[in-house]
C-alpha cells in the first residue's frame, strides 16, 4: 500500500487537527513544568524516507527521541525529539539536584518517557475525539543517540509498505526568556492505510 | 579532495577508489560493505529490514538485507570485481529502544544482522568484520581504497573504530 495523495483541503484539515492535538500536548506540558510552551503551526511533509533525518536536523545530532506506536482505529507511530539541552533542563525542573544527563540514568530516562507520554495521550486523545476514533498510544521508549539511529527503528514499520513518509511536525517552544527554555519536535507518521482511513474520517474527497 | 558519497536509508551505491561512502546515523539498520581489494572496487548498502514479506513488492532493494546483498553482487561484478576476491563488513544492527518485552536477539537490528550473515555465507563471500549491535547508533565511512570501514558512535563507548 502506497501513500495516498492528499489534496491541499485534505492536507489542511490535518493540519488543523494536529494542531488542536498539539495545543491540548502543549497546555499538559505546560503545566507540568510551568512554563508557557508556544507551537509552530504543524508542517505536513511527504518526503522520501531516506530524507527523514535531515528533517530533524541532521543523522549526527545527538538527541533524546521517546517513541511509541499508535494503536486502535488507526495505526502509526508517534516520536518526540528533544535536544539534549532541552532534555537537561527538563530534568533539573521535575527532579531537583538532576543535572546529570537525564537519559543515562533510570530516574531521568523514567521521567522522559512520562513526558513522552503525557504528551502523546493528550495528543491522541484530542486527535481522537476530533476524528470519533480511539486512537491507543503503547508503551514508550525512549532512545537517546544519533537522529538518524533514533528515527530508523520508527520508519521500519512504515517503510515496509512504502518509499515515502508522511509527516506532521510540530515544533514547540518554551515561552521563557533566557536559557532556560524548552525546545523540541512532536512528529506523527500514520501508516499509509492509517492515512486512506483518517481521511475519511476527517471526511472531504481525495 | 576525495569525493563523498552519502548512502541515505534504503539505497545503495556501488564506487570505485577514490571515493568514501558514508551512512550516517545507523540504528537497527545495517550497512553491508563488499569490497574486492585487488580491483579496489566496493558497495554499500543502507539496509532496514531483513527481508521482504512474499506480499511486499521490493521497489527499492537497498531496503532488505536480501535484495540488497544479492544487488550490491551483481553492480560490483559488472562494475569489475572478481568473484572469488570479495569481502563483506556489516555494521549497524542495534536495538535502540531498550523496551519491557524487548529481547535484543528478537529486534529487528540483530535480525537484520542475523539475515546478512545468512545471505553472505550461502553466497560464499567472506565476512571478514562486523561491528554490529548494542544500543548505540554508528556512523560509517567507508574507503574505497583501502576497503577500510571507520566507524563512529556517540554513546557506544567507543569514539572511533575502525575495520
Amino acid at each position: 500500500m502506497n501513500l495516498p495523495e492528499l489534496s491541499k483541503s485534505q492536507c489542511d484539515a490535518l493540519r488543523e487537527i494536529s494542531n488542536i492535538g498539539m495545543g491540548h500536548a502543549a497546555t499538559a506540558l505546560s503545566q507540568l513544568i510551568g512554563q508557557t510552551i508556544m507551537l509552530r503551526v504543524p508542517r505536513i511533509t511527504v518526503t522520501d524516507i531516506s530524507q527523514v533525518p535531515d528533517l530533524l536536523g541532521g543523522a549526527e545530532q545527538l538527541v533524546a527521541g521517546i517513541t511509541l506506536k499508535v494503536l486502535g482505529d488507526a495505526r502509526g507511530a508517534v516520536l518526540l525529539i528533544f535536544p539534549q539541552e532541552s532534555i537537561r533542563r527538563l530534568a533539573s525542573m521535575l527532579i531537583p539536584g538532576q543535572s546529570e544527563d537525564p537519559a543515562q540514568n533510570e530516574m531521568g530516562a523514567s521521567l522522559l518517557r512520562e513526558v513522552g507520554n503525557i504528551l502523546s495521550s493528550a495528543f491522541l486523545n484530542a486527535l481522537g475525539g476530533l476524528l470519533n476514533m480511539t486512537l491507543i498510544p503503547s508503551i514508550p521508549m525512549l532512545a537517546y543517540d544519533m537522529a538518524g539511529a533514533v528515527v530508523d527503528e520508527v520508519l521500519i514499520e512504515l517503510a515496509r509498505d512504502s518509499d515515502l513518509a508522511l509527516l506532521v511536525e510540530t515544533e514547540f517552544y518554551g515561552h521563557d526568556a533566557g536559557n532556560s527554555s524548552i525546545s523540541g519536535h512532536f512528529l506523527l507518521l500514520p501508516d499509509p492505510a492509517s492515512l486512506a482511513i483518517m481521511m475519511r474520517a476527517i471526511g472531504g474527497e481525495a | 579532495m576525495i569525493p563523498r558519497f552519502r548512502v541515505g536509508i534504503a539505497q545503495m551505491r556501488i564506487a570505485k577508489d577514490p571515493v568514501i561512502l558514508s551512512a550516517l546515523g545507523l540504528g537497527s539498520c545495517l550497512g553491508i560493505a563488499l569490497y574486492d581489494p585487488q580491483v579496489c572496487v566496493g558497495g554499500l548498502a543502507h539496509t532496514l529490514l531483513p527481508a521482504p514479506r512474499p506480499q511486499d513488492e521490493i521497489s527499492r532493494p537497498g531496503k532488505f538485507v536480501t535484495s540488497a546483498i544479492h544487488t550490491l553482487l551483481q553492480e560490483i561484478l559488472a562494475a569489475g570485481a572478481q568473484r572469488e576476491n570479495l569481502q563483506a563488513k556489516i555494521m549497524g544492527g542495534a536495538n535502540m529502544f531498550l523496551s519491557l518485552q524487548a529481547n535484543a536477539e528478537e529486534g529487528i537490528g540483530a535480525r537484520n544482522a542475523a539475515m546478512a550473515r545468512k545471505v553472505l555465507e550461502e553466497l560464499a563471500i567472506p565476512l571478514v568484520a562486523e561491528d554490529v549491535g548494542g544500543h548505540h547508533g554508528r556512523t560509517i565511512e567507508f574507503h574505497l581504497a583501502t576497503g577500510t570501514v571507520q566507524v563512529r558512535s556517540l554513546r557506544g563507548g567507543h569514539k572511533e573504530i575502525t575495520l
